[in-house]
């Protein structure tokens, strides 16, 4: 039998600083499928590819086309090929592909009628989908068709004065927990979550190829800054974290296979804005930016209680030697 | 975009930034009678939900007041201690009162909602404000230079910030300083600005521009910089604002002019000091930058207008405003769209008028024709830029292997000073990847397991688990997993299970005793050691368990062997004795059984042959139902199925030994199964996990896989640990003994060993992980991980796996790409799993003779047939551009379904480029490898890439800087096709610096004014306002003034004045030794690379209003005497006749100008050029400004003002900007008019 003893404190150690030349602030920075490349957005209006193999910083892409400050990038799943979404406050979205090794504008979606502030892809089972959020109040699908177009649909006014935030929930068919290898497409459910400034988080489900809200949650206090879908470890819960502009960070949970009984639980009550959540991809830490510019991680102990484990340092002081093989080159 | 109204006239009064949910208080207002002519007055809040999407303001209370009110603010005092848990609002009322009331209960409905109030002022209360440190003070203004400090904890007697200013007037506007807490303003419609020091209890500076036009209705501190501030007028002859910044408080900073008619109130976002609110006359509200006077916004209203605005304090992009049409509109600078407004007009017209046939005349009406300008424009766009509450400044995500991938921008700092612009310079804009190891026990034991298997130590490994085990089930398992590492395993898994060969041997063999029986307490065969039971000691046994039964006769025959007496009297003894004489055993047999003699039976039917056993034996079990029957039964029989089917479960340990002892390796792990199955399956969980030891002995690792997670909870790091050590060391001790193909891996083994294998790249241990992944496995989510993994450590799949690369790369064609023949025939594609290959351009023949391997990896059988067609793809799967177009899909045949195979390319292009396959992996067709050129950023001609392998310098050119750079500026999109680098590349520097004033500016000129040679750069407008200023630290320090950023021309040695130095009042003993002072604020400082020949061009934008440099001499005290008033020495000759041909341009230009406005700036003009007088006076200007200035008047009398114009800009350009910047903008002014009047 395993020993449940309190967790030692993470090793949170910085392997790779990639100073990524951009002329303003940064916005949003991910990493690929695989963890080798990452995307960044800045103010300065551009997204940037660098090759982080091995600590190393190799620019492969400075992507111009936006005419205001980059949000966000989202990465999409690499069976479609390099594709790579950002959404920018030129009220644009534009989808960056790579081919024969240069990245290109494959796409412009100019359907907004402000700043567009999140996009996130859909579980690749479904296709290439992607989820964009703007500040108009509307959260638009933007589905690749196969024959070079990409359908739009909108919903509009879903959150009134602006949607912040979109994220998918991961494919799960219901019934099942393992994913069935056979050729018969599983009939997935399709849902994902946005958060706005009219504090509301909301869960979006697809009926019969229409999108309706699902759910309304309730419990921030000032806008939604960003809501992140847990990835699936194959339980039935479904897992929702949400930060907000009160500086509160919500984990919300539905054990219900009908998605309707969702309950928050305070993360915690942080003195400032939180930005960000993000997931590991095991589902179990949570990254929460912001209140005060601080990154920090969580983890739910045995209890159901959240416990910051780990402040992240910025690679300045209190950091662990690099591991060996692993150097910079810069 | 309006969001709600209220048809209410009325001020009005945001809850404070702490309430939740959002309120606005409205009180009827005094100024204004509404179309009822009411003199009734109101109190009334509404909460802001912005979850309905209806126009409608949601009512919270009414309170009907017996006042009316010029000024309504609501202030956060007591809400911390929840004394007054909304705060409080203050009314400024017609009588000179200042009245307190309880917000929560006006919403609760009391009666007594006032919580004093005090009518001290003489006349109308029309200021109001809150100070935001000491949120118990407010300060109010009213008639006859009236201003008032009240403490809301002693609410009775009001403090005073001074002696009352002279002459006495009205005071319209009182503001509290926003950085430092004892520094309050006040104005009054004279157009004069007071600024208060309550420490020392007297006005310390006064602020009044000298054409005393200003009629001020607003005023605003700077929300992040102390020292500034803005005034807004209302007179329609001069409808500005004006921003001032008290360290030189002789004339604005800047001046906006946005309005064409008078303002009527203004609002500072203390959001983003960026937005400033103003409405006017005008019927406009403008959002501008005070900081560079540009307007970001305009919303869209009616011909209304608007006399109060204010900003939510909770919501920064909510504003309301109040317009003399007796509404109340509230807004969001986002933008979006205006259907639900409009729908909400429908809604109230067929409301109002019935659907269709609003008169009931019984006639529809007809459809009504719209003229186009009547439908308002739909879609509101949002802010030019960004406000700074949407501008994400930090961030962490998460990616595979346990990475986290974080950034972070400094906020911006408070810190002035040359240092900290040096710095500012520095900063980087850094991305951080950090892995990040959480289960560290997890790991060491993951390592020891990998270890153990690679030295194949596995012995010594089990023997470690067993001593460091804490559950003895544990210890068990463990002990059972060694045993397969061992000789003579089953005899070991005996003596695990309790059953030692010699002990039972010593309790048999006690010679001549029946102790043995003793051993067989219940008859249960508790203690049996099957090995032994060969037949002739079976029998033995036999007979010692009938021996039991029948103690009492078997004592009996005991003593009967004393004699031997051959009986053959009629009764049995004698018939047998009889049968037995004759030979005749099988009578014999059948007396005994028939007699109940089963030993004899059996000893007789020894003797009588095999066949005459087995019968025996049968007719013996039917006959006997003792406990232990079945054991003998199914011993004799060999039937072990039955013995594990149907025992007890209590006793699987003997059954499972029973079976070791018995079974064929043939039949054993069968039988080993099925006794774990049932275990499984009966409710005692203690017996569950029992099977676990079942599915060990019978090698059956899924089974001890799915055993184990059901007992199991399987979530943890530690507890899959737990398992899959169990699992590895008994696939190897599988591998080691059985036959079974260790290869096979379940679908559950699958699952867990991806589960753990994700594990441990979530701790950043790819390599582990791939070790740990079963390797030849078609279950795609194994692949899938491999595939990750794999690329994750920068390198491709290799050897056989690689030929099953898990899913096809689909690429997406080009957007633009019309839909060409190939690309129709995509949707009659193939449905492929996403694993599949689809490409079939001719290298896959090439890849799928190379790699015949790829063929078994097919799809399983359930997928659809690759080559029916008819099932059309999911969208998005099947990417037209990769279908060959030579090849319908119909004819492909499946062997060119292959695996999409970086093996094989690698094989096809061994040297020349691997190295690009990482970055062209997936993207289809030969031309995927071509190599990687260089990376040259499309439509930034300042940016070159020499090589993908290095970071290219940024090399800042000052024309792009120079280059003004509006923020849409509808540049042409760089065509994709022009995205080839080979295009781009050879673009030389030099070529950029030349032209690029002719082009498009280069994209990433906006937002880089703080770092590099910012001196040239125009574009402060693009200037984040998180940059251009910052909270302030305290009174004495603050940032950089703007005003140096703005102007373009900021020499080396430009010097800004100094801080206000405390006291504020010292007199300023040396403007120019302190203007000398270094110091840090200007943004552009100490830029070394600022050359005159880059500066610009073009002519400076300046906004008329400006004023001068902020030289010594423009300094002035505001105590100080009119400069005008000191003796002036003459011009000298020489130059008189500047002034003469100035002024005399200025009487003709007033003479053919119309407008007024313009006739202002031309007088202004004219007051402005006595700095010029002045300096011609002193005969300061140097030489080449001088002779610059006698060209433009040689232009001048050849009413050549273009040429004026031209030679302007050379002096600016070249000249000292602080020795000109006094009036050569003014100058400017005049010459552009004279051109454009033609006088």
């Amino acid at each position: 039998m395993c020993l449940l003893l309190s967790p030692p404190p993470p090793q949170v150690s910085v392997i790779n600083t990639v100073d990524t030349s951009h002329e303003d602030m940064i916005h949003d920075a991910q990493m690929d499928y695989y963890g080798t490349r990452l995307a960044t957005c800045s103010s300065d209006r551009s997204v940037k590819i660098f090759d982080v193999r091995n600590g190393g910083q190799i620019l492969i892409a400075d992507l111009r086309g936006h005419e205001g400050p980059v949000w966000q990038v989202a990465w999409a799943h690499p069976m479609y090929g390099n594709i790579l979404a950002s959404c920018s406050y030129d009220r644009k979205v534009i989808i960056w592909k790579e081919e024969n090794g240069t990245w290109e504008k494959t796409y412009e979606y100019t359907g907004h009628d402000s700043s567009v502030n999140s996009v996130c892809w859909a579980p690749h089972d479904y296709g290439l989908i992607l989820a964009c959020g703007s500040s108009d109040g509307a959260i638009s699908l933007l589905s690749y068709t196969g024959d070079g177009q990409w359908e739009v649909k909108k919903i509009s006014n879903a959150h009134t004065i602006g949607c912040n935030a979109v994220s998918w929930a991961p494919a799960v068919v219901p019934g099942s927990l393992i994913e069935q290898p056979s050729g018969q497409k599983p009939n997935y459910i399709k849902r994902f979550a946005s958060g706005g400034c009219d504090n509301l988080v909301k869960i979006w489900k697809e009926e019969d190829g229409q999108w309706k809200e699902e759910q309304k949650l309730e419990a921030h206090s000032d806008w939604v800054r960003d809501v992140a879908w847990a990835p699936s470890i194959g339980l039935p819960t479904s897992t929702i974290a949400s930060c907000s502009q009160d500086g509160r960070v919500f984990i919300w949970t539905c054990d219900d296979a009908s998605g309707n009984s969702w309950s928050p639980k305070l993360l915690h009550k942080f003195n400032d804005v939180v930005w960000h959540v993000s997931w590991s991809i095991t589902a179990n830490i949570l990254a929460v930016s912001g209140g005060d510019n601080k990154v920090t991680l969580w983890k739910e102990s045995v209890d159901g209680l959240w416990a910051c484990i780990s402040d992240v340092n910025k690679g300045q002081g209190g950091v662990s030697a690099l591991p060996e093989g692993q150097q910079n080159e810069q | 975009m309006k969001l709600k109204e209220v048809d209410r006239t009325a001020m009005q009064a945001w809850s404070p930034a702490q309430q939740h949910p959002i309120y606005l208080a409205t009180g009827t207002s005094a100024q204004q009678l509404d179309a009822t002519f009411s003199t009734s007055a109101s109190l009334e809040i509404f909460e802001l939900d912005l979850s309905d999407p209806s126009l409608n303001m949601k009512s919270c209370a009414t309170f009907s007041s017996s006042h009316r009110y010029h000024k309504l603010i609501w202030g956060p005092h007591s809400m911390t201690s929840g004394e007054r848990v909304s705060g409080v609002l203050i009314a400024g009322g017609e009588n000179g009162n200042v009245i307190l009331y309880d917000p929560a209960k006006i919403i609760a409905g009391d009666a007594e909602v006032i919580i004093a109030q005090k009518d001290k002022h003489t006349g109308p209360v029309r200021a109001l404000d809150v100070n935001m440190f000491q949120t118990n003070l407010v300060a109010s203004g009213a008639n006859e230079s009236e201003i008032y400090i009240w403490d809301l904890n002693n609410f009775a007697t009001p403090m005073t910030p001074g002696v009352k200013t002279q002459p006495l007037e009205d005071i319209s506007c009182i503001a509290w300083n926003r950085q430092v807490q004892h520094i309050l303003a006040s104005a009054s419609p004279s157009g004069r600005a007071t600024v208060w020091d309550l420490r020392k209890n007297e006005p310390i500076i006064k602020v009044s521009d000298h054409n005393n036009r200003m009629h001020c209705s607003g005023l605003a501190w700077h929300p992040d910089v102390a020292t500034q501030m803005v005034l807004a007028s209302e007179d329609d002859r001069l409808p500005v604002i004006q921003m001032w910044d008290l360290r030189f408080a002789s004339s604005p900073l800047r001046v906006l002019e946005s309005h064409t008619r008078g303002i009527l109130a203004i609002a500072w976002s203390m959001a983003d000091s960026e937005l400033l609110l103003s409405c006017g006359k005008d019927a406009k509200i403008l959002c501008s930058s005070p900081n560079t006077g540009e307007v970001l916004y305009e919303l869209p209203t009616n011909t209304q207008w608007c006399f109060d605005i204010q900003w939510c304090p909770r919501n920064p992009a909510v504003l309301s405003a109040a317009s003399f049409d007796g509404r109340i509109s509230i807004y969001s600078i986002m933008g979006g769209s205006t259907d639900g407004l409009r729908q909400k007009q429908v809604d109230q017209l067929s409301s109002s008028f019935g659907n269709l046939d609003p008169f009931g005349t019984g006639q529809p009406l007809p459809p009504l024709q719209l003229p186009q300008q009547t439908v308002p424009q739909s879609v509101v766009l949002p802010l030019k830029k960004p406000p700074k509450w949407i501008r994400r400044p930090v961030g962490a995500s998460f990616s595979f292997g346990g990475k986290l991938v974080t950034f972070e921008n400094a906020k911006s700092q408070q810190q002035p000073g040359i240092q900290q612009q040096q710095q500012q310079e520095q900063q980087r804009h850094h991305v951080y990847v950090s892995q990040v190891v959480t289960e560290k026990e997890f790991l060491a034991r993951s390592n020891q397991l990998q270890e153990a298997v690679q030295s194949e130590g596995f012995v010594s490994y089990c023997q470690t688990k067993i001593d460091t085990a804490q559950a003895d089930f544990e210890k068990n398992v463990w002990a059972f997993l060694k045993v397969n590492f061992e000789e003579d395993s089953r005899v070991k898994y005996l003596e695990l299970l309790g059953y030692r060969k010699d002990d039972l041997r010593k309790k048999v063999n006690v010679p001549g005793s029946w102790a043995c029986v003793k051993c067989f307490p219940d008859g249960c065969i508790h203690r049996v050691q099957p090995k032994m039971l060969t037949m002739p000691r079976m029998v033995e046994v036999l007979l010692y368990l009938w021996a039991k039964d029948h103690k009492q006769e078997t004592e009996d025959l005991g003593s009967a062997k004393k004699t031997f007496n051959i009986s053959v009297s009629g009764d049995v003894d004698g018939l047998i004795t009889q049968a037995l004489l004759t030979g005749n055993f099988e009578s014999a047999v059948d007396l005994c059984l028939h007699d109940n003699r089963m030993a004899d039976a059996i000893i007789l039917a020894i003797s009588g042959g095999q066949e005459l056993l087995s019968r025996t034996q049968e007719k013996y079990f039917a006959k006997m139902q003792s406990k232990i029957t079945r054991l003998i039964t199914a011993v004799v029989t060999k039937n072990w199925k039955e013995i594990v089917q149907s025992c007890d479960l209590q006793n699987w340990r003997e059954a499972l030994a029973a079976v070791l002892t018995y079974a064929r390796p043939d039949e054993f792990a069968a039988l080993c199964d099925l006794l774990g199955n049932r275990l499984e399956s009966e409710g005692d969980s203690l017996l569950q996990t029992q099977a676990c030891l079942c599915y060990i002995c019978a090698g059956n690792v899924e089974k001890l896989v799915a055993c184990w997670t059901k007992a199991q909870d399987g979530n943890s790091p530690l507890s899959l640990q737990d398992l899959i050590e169990k699992v590895v060391i008994l696939r190897k001790a599988v591998q080691l003994s059985q036959t079974v193909d260790p290869n096979v891996v379940g679908a559950l083994l699958a699952e867990k060993m991806s589960q753990y294998a994700n594990l441990l790249a979530a701790q950043g241990s790819i390599a582990a992980a791939l070790t740990f992944l079963p390797t030849n496995t078609n279950q795609p989510n194994i692949m899938l991980l491999r595939d990750r993994l794999c690329r994750a450590r920068g390198e491709l799949p290799v050897g056989q796996e690689a030929l099953k690369a898990p899913y096809e790369r689909q690429p997406v064609p080009k957007g633009r790409a019309g839909p060409v023949a190939e690309q129709m025939q995509g949707p009659q594609a193939p449905a492929q799993q996403y694993y599949q290959q689809v490409r079939i351009a001719p290298t896959v023949t090439t890849w799928s003779n190379k790699t015949p391997t790829a063929l078994p990896s097919h799809p399983p059988a359930g997928c659809p047939s690759d080559t029916q067609g008819d099932n059309p793809p999911p969208p998005g799967f099947i990417m037209p551009g990769a279908v060959n177009p030579n090849m319908p899909p119909q004819q492909v045949t499946p062997s060119n379904y292959s695996m999409y195979s970086q093996g094989g390319t690698r094989a096809a292009y061994p040297q020349t480029y691997q190295a690009t396959q990482q970055y062209s992996c997936g993207t289809g067709g030969p031309a995927l490898y071509q190599p990687q050129q260089p990376v040259v950023v499309p439509a930034s001609a300042s940016y070159t890439n020499p090589a993908p392998n290095t970071t290219p310098p940024y090399l800042p050119s000052a024309p792009a800087h120079s280059l003004p750079s509006p923020l849409y500026p509808g540049q042409p999109q760089p065509s994709p096709t022009s995205l080839n680098p080979v295009c781009s590349f050879p673009l030389p520097l030099g070529a950029s610096f030349q032209h690029g004033r002719l082009g498009p500016p280069a994209t990433s000129v906006a937002y880089a004014l703080p770092t590099g040679p910012t001196g040239t750069l125009p574009a402060t407008s693009d200037l984040p306002a998180s940059q251009r200023t910052g909270p302030q630290n305290g009174w004495n320090d603050p940032p950089a003034l703007n005003r140096a950023a703005k102007k373009k021309k900021v020499p080396d040695n430009f010097l800004p004045p100094v801080p206000i130095t405390s006291p504020i009042m010292n007199p300023l003993a040396d403007p120019q030794s302190q203007v000398q002072q270094p110091l840090a604020p200007a943004a552009p400082m100490g830029a070394p690379s600022f050359q005159p020949p880059q500066l610009p061009a073009g002519p400076p934008v300046l906004t008329e209003g400006a004023p001068g440099a902020p030289i010594g001499n423009a300094i002035q005290h505001v105590q100080a005497l009119p400069t005008e008033k000191i003796t002036k020495k003459p011009i000298p000759e020489e130059h008189l006749i500047l002034k003469t041909t100035f002024e005399a341009l200025i009487q003709r230009c007033l003479l053919s100008a119309s407008d007024p406005q313009t006739k202002r700036k031309l007088d202004d003009a004219n007051k402005r050029l006595e700095f010029l007088y002045d300096k011609l006076r002193e005969q300061t200007l140097s030489p080449t400004i001088i002779s610059g200035l006698h060209n433009i008047v040689k232009s001048i009398e050849t009413r050549n003002y273009q040429e004026g114009l031209n030679i302007h800009t050379h002096i600016v350009s070249t000249s000292n900007f602080s020795e000109t910047s006094a009036f050569m903008p003014v100058l400017k002014v005049v010459l552009t008019q004279a051109n454009k009047l033609g006088v």
